[in-house]
């Protein structure tokens, strides 16, 4: 199979969607011409100048844009530039595009409202603590909010298009770290459902529930764990609201052990919630508490080496590991 | 005694949406304000009463002066409950005239100086143009307008003051005296007051006008291109608007807006005379405000004359000051 | 613009009907039938009935939590809105949304902004797919002197004019942000002035003459859906109630509230009719007598209709159920 990096799969999502539905419009900062601050938009105002927009440096407004045309049934994909500055439009997602449905009763002409903001998300380079963190924790409890968390080119792609044609509010975080990587992506097209968590490797001994590049780190150090006997699962929720806790509870039914690892800080951590649920709903299988490879409770730093360590590595999830197995 | 009235609802009417016309701020009526009173401050004037609102132009000014410059402007507001409308520049201007008041300085447009001029009786007003349609206030620095006041002040003998009386329209309804204009009069078949502004030019079917500059814009343009009426000449004049019957002329209508107009029948229209109105039914629309609203039955008569307000030459005035040493302080 | 009798008399019947629904609904509160936060709009019947005069189906207008009565003037069953504000069933929203979010989408009348500043967004949005698919339509948000200080204001304003999107902005200044005085929240003295920051048209009129209301609100109208772009129209009124039902009002004078009571934009209304000859007191007493039935139906509609059932709490969350929702 042909492979293609994680940003070449939201572009040809993007291309895929915007051919298939005329009303489907990518906008944000810097996402035309210029091609997007990561370039994951590079080439798309070429080909759809009337439908990729360039806005000004105006969050508010862009989901001002967002919310208004999607109620009108149009399919907005803003960016905002990174998933950092999401706080400063948290009205719209935590108070309207997400009560939105509910509070008006889901009425006719109001309750197909979908729409997808894609968000650059995660640590790496060296931006310090305003446009490094992840972001999943501080979206957790909205109702009526999904939450995209994909790792792979194969996933983000199908994900991207599923959520383009849904009806739903959509936060799409993508890894800066990953928009690089590479991985098969098919020719033909298929989508991935949200609520459709992915084992990306078999194990027996321990569950790890990983997000984006820590999906990576632990398929590593399952790697270098396996030379010792051990056998580790990996399991990617892919999104995490809806979230599939039966791939999850199925696995850790089996290995009887959990590790999450997500980059963000401990303290609520959007996987921490997984890691309850275990405890609520599995408690009876668990042989140890379940343990959280999570960033510390600080903003994140800017130095290479205090972000190096900062920000949680293979390492780090192999002695999550070596901890629920003690 | 100097008297001040700023209308703080000029410049911001539905002009601004169905032609060009500019914002005016009342900010800068407040600035504007400021100037005048910086400039009476250092003639040492301190009889000034200006007309209260609900912006408190006045006061911000004041404070602002205070403020920024240390000047501790020393100036009544004038005794009268605001009702927030146009009746309070005409109210104002009564009190001034009661007061003794030397001159009035406004600051408004055709509309505010209309007002004003149903109350002030023979006290000559120096109008300061806010806005953008206007053709009886001039764009006058606030500053220059000061020192004319500051000349109507203390010319106590009037050997420099000098001083303009202005032509009017005065609109009959049922024989009886009922409004007036100081520039133009339109009838139109319209039937509400409503937004007031004039813009709908296929209402209109008639015009009066005491002037018609050229150099202008407005209702009182449409006769000035083809058919000027200097301010200080003896007539005005009457023309009939819309009907396929004499010519067409292209006028600047509004701020922006250029049209072609047709006109009808034209005719000068003398000191004393009075024209009934041709239209059966609809408003008169008095300096680019309609006013007057008339039903079927009712007579309607236009007539010009003589008896407007004075208004102050500032250019003359402060010309023949300085000619005669009055600002010139001899060591 | 032209106005037929049938116009104006519909226009005072919306006003009067604003007015008896409003006032129904404090008696209602006063009496304790009714639940949670109620802020009424009587007083500024001619900003909400003017305006709406000039939308057709496919406008959209998007308010605040003072303006049931523009739900009214757009269609929206009356009986459906108090339902709403009595949390029953049979309400625009089920029972879920209550006073502050009552609404008539299909109708183009969200109701769904009681945080003030997304509709000044949000408006954008809807007049982008208009624009977009050239349909002739506009977007209207109506919102207060206070909610203008909003961040979003400006970028509402800033996004409407650069796109040149058919947004009309319409400010409801009633001089009041709940007990703030204008005075306190503005330095720049019309509100309106602050449409030439962005390049766009600004107008200030007397929110408390209807004709007016149209007429001006009726030009922005007619320059968005030709292409114009957007206007701010600040309509000077006047609310009569306090911000919300049970506010004391110790930040204004009963002095000032009976100066306004003198420009209720109903009785101005009236004067002009009769001075018009198209309408008598008998024609006045008719259209109040008409209303009055409406509004009882309304009422009667409201209490007679069941409580929404429990299993409502947990519908309604996304379109597409992949998951389940923790109960």
């Amino acid at each position: 199979m042909r492979e293609i990096t994680v940003a070449e799969a939201i572009r040809e999502a993007l291309s895929e969607e915007m051919d298939r539905n005329p009303e489907v419009f990518v906008f944000g900062e810097d996402v035309g011409l210029f091609g997007g601050c990561f370039g994951v938009t590079a080439g798309l105002y070429q080909k759809y100048p009337d439908r990729v927009l360039d806005t000004m440096i105006a969050e508010t407004g862009i989901m001002g844009i967002t919310l208004g045309a999607a109620y009108s049934g149009m399919k907005p994909v803003p960016e905002i530039m990174f998933s950092d500055f999401i706080t400063v439009v948290m009205d719209y997602l935590a108070n309207q595009s997400s009560k939105n449905r509910y509070m008006t009763g889901m009425q006719e002409g109001g309750k197909d409202a979908g729409f997808v903001l894609r968000v650059p998300n995660g640590s790496g380079t060296r931006a310090a603590a305003q446009h490094s963190q992840c972001m999943e924790q501080y979206l957790m409890p909205i109702a009526g909010l999904k939450i995209a968390i994909p790792s792979t080119p194969y996933d983000t792609k199908g994900l991207l298009k599923y959520a383009i044609r849904g009806n739903d509010p959509v936060v799409f975080l993508e890894h800066k770290m990953l928009y690089g990587l590479k991985g098969p992506v098919p020719e033909e097209e298929y989508l991935v459902p949200f609520c459709s968590a992915d084992v990306k490797r078999e194990g027996k001994d321990v569950t790890v529930v990983a997000t984006q590049a820590m999906v990576h780190k632990s398929l590593a150090a399952a790697k270098r764990l396996e030379a010792e006997g051990l056998s580790i699962e990996v399991v990617d929720p892919r999104s995490l609201k809806p979230l599939d806790m039966k791939t999850i509870l199925n696995s850790v039914k089996k290995t009887k052990h959990i590790v999450v690892a997500n980059e963000a800080p401990k303290t609520h951590n959007a996987l921490a919630e997984i890691a309850l649920r275990v405890v609520e709903e599995a408690f009876d299988y668990l042989e140890a508490p379940p343990v959280r490879v999570c960033g510390p409770d600080t903003p994140i730093p800017f130095s290479p080496v205090l972000e190096d360590t900062w920000t949680r590595s293979e390492d780090d999830i192999i002695a999550g590991i070596r901890e629920v197995l003690k | 005694m100097i008297g001040i009235i700023a209308n703080p609802a000029s410049g911001k009417d539905i002009r601004r949406l169905v032609a060009q016309g500019t914002v005016f701020d009342n900010m800068e009526k407040v600035n504007i304000i400021q100037r005048i009173l910086v400039v009476l401050h250092n003639a040492g004037i301190k009889d000034i009463y200006m007309m209260p609102d609900s912006f408190r132009i006045l006061e911000s000014a004041v404070f602002a002066l205070a403020r920024n410059l240390r000047i501790d402007a020393e100036v009544s507001e004038i005794d009268m409950i605001c009702e927030n409308n146009q009746n309070d520049s005409a109210k104002a201007a009564e009190l001034l005239l009661e007061l003794g008041a030397n001159c009035i300085i406004t600051l408004g447009g055709d509309g505010t100086n209309r007002a004003v001029a149903k109350g002030c009786g023979d006290v000559p007003l120096i109008p300061l143009s806010t806005g953008t349609n206007n053709v009886f206030p001039k764009v006058i620095e606030g500053t220059v307008a000061g020192m004319a006041a500051v000349v109507a002040e203390l010319d106590t003998e009037r050997a420099f003051f000098r001083t303009r009386r202005c032509k009017r329209l005065c609109v009959y309804k049922n024989y009886e005296l009922v409004d007036m204009a100081l520039v133009d009069a339109a009838v139109t078949k319209d039937r509400f007051i409503g937004a007031r502004a004039l813009w709908d030019l296929d209402a209109i079917t008639e015009i009066f006008v005491t002037m018609a500059r050229a150099d202008s814009i407005g209702m009182s343009a449409i006769a000035g291109y083809f058919h000027p009426v200097p301010e200080n000449g003896p007539t005005g004049l009457y023309i009939e608007i819309g009907k396929r019957c004499g010519f067409s002329v292209r006028v600047p209508i509004a701020p922006g807006m250029v049209e072609e107009i047709s006109v009808g029948e034209v005719r000068e229209l003398l000191p004393g005379e009075r024209i009934k109105i041709a239209t059966p039914e609809g408003i008169i629309a008095l300096d680019g405000e309609r006013e007057v609203p008339f039903r079927k039955g009712d007579v309607m008569e236009i007539g010009l004359g003589h008896d407007g307000p004075f208004v102050v030459e500032v250019e003359q005035t402060l010309t023949s000051a300085a000619r005669g040493g009055f600002f010139v302080k001899r060591f | 613009m032209k106005l037929t009798d049938n116009d104006l008399i519909g226009l005072y019947r919306d006003m009067v009907y604003i007015r008896q629904f409003e006032t129904r609904v404090q008696e209602l509160f006063a009496a304790g039938v009714l639940p949670g936060f109620i802020h009424l709009g009587i007083g500024q019947e001619a900003c909400m009935a003017g305006t709406c005069f000039n939308l057709v189906d496919g406008d959209i207008i998007g308010a605040t939590h003072r303006e049931h009565g523009v739900l009214l003037c757009r269609g929206v069953d009356g009986k459906a809105i108090m339902a709403e504000l009595y949390g029953k069933v049979t309400g625009t929203c089920k029972g879920k949304g209550g006073s502050m979010h009552a609404c008539g989408l299909k109708q183009g009348a969200l109701g769904n902004n009681a945080i003030l500043g997304p509709a000044q967004t949000i408006v954008n949005g809807f007049a982008y797919a208009h624009k977009f698919r050239k349909n002739g339509k506009v977007a209207v948000t109506m919102f207060g002197d206070g909610a203008s200080n909003r961040g979003e204001f400006h970028e509402g304003l800033n996004f409407a004019s650069i796109w040149n999107l058919p947004s009309i902005y319409i400010i409801n200044n009633n001089g009041y942000a709940i007990s703030v005085p204008k005075s306190k929240q503005q330095k720049v003295e019309d509100l309106s002035a602050r449409a030439a920051g962005y390049g766009i048209p600004g107008v200030q009129i007397d929110g408390n003459d209807i004709i007016t209301v149209v007429e001006t609100v009726g030009e922005a109208v007619k320059r968005a859906r030709e292409g114009g772009g957007p206007s701010l129209i600040e309509l000077k009124t006047y609310r009569w109630r306090g911000h919300f039902e049970g506010d004391p009002t110790p930040y204004r004078t009963a002095e000032e509230l009976e100066s306004w009571k003198k420009k209720d934009p109903i009785a101005r209304f009236e004067k002009v009719l009769a001075d018009q000859g198209i309408a008598k007191q008998k024609d006045f007493d008719g259209i109040a007598a008409e209303v009055k039935t409406k509004v009882d139906e309304c009422q009667k509609f409201a209490e007679d209709s069941p409580w929404p059932p429990l299993s409502e709490i947990y519908t309604d969350i996304y379109y597409h159920e992949e998951g389940s929702v923790q109960q």
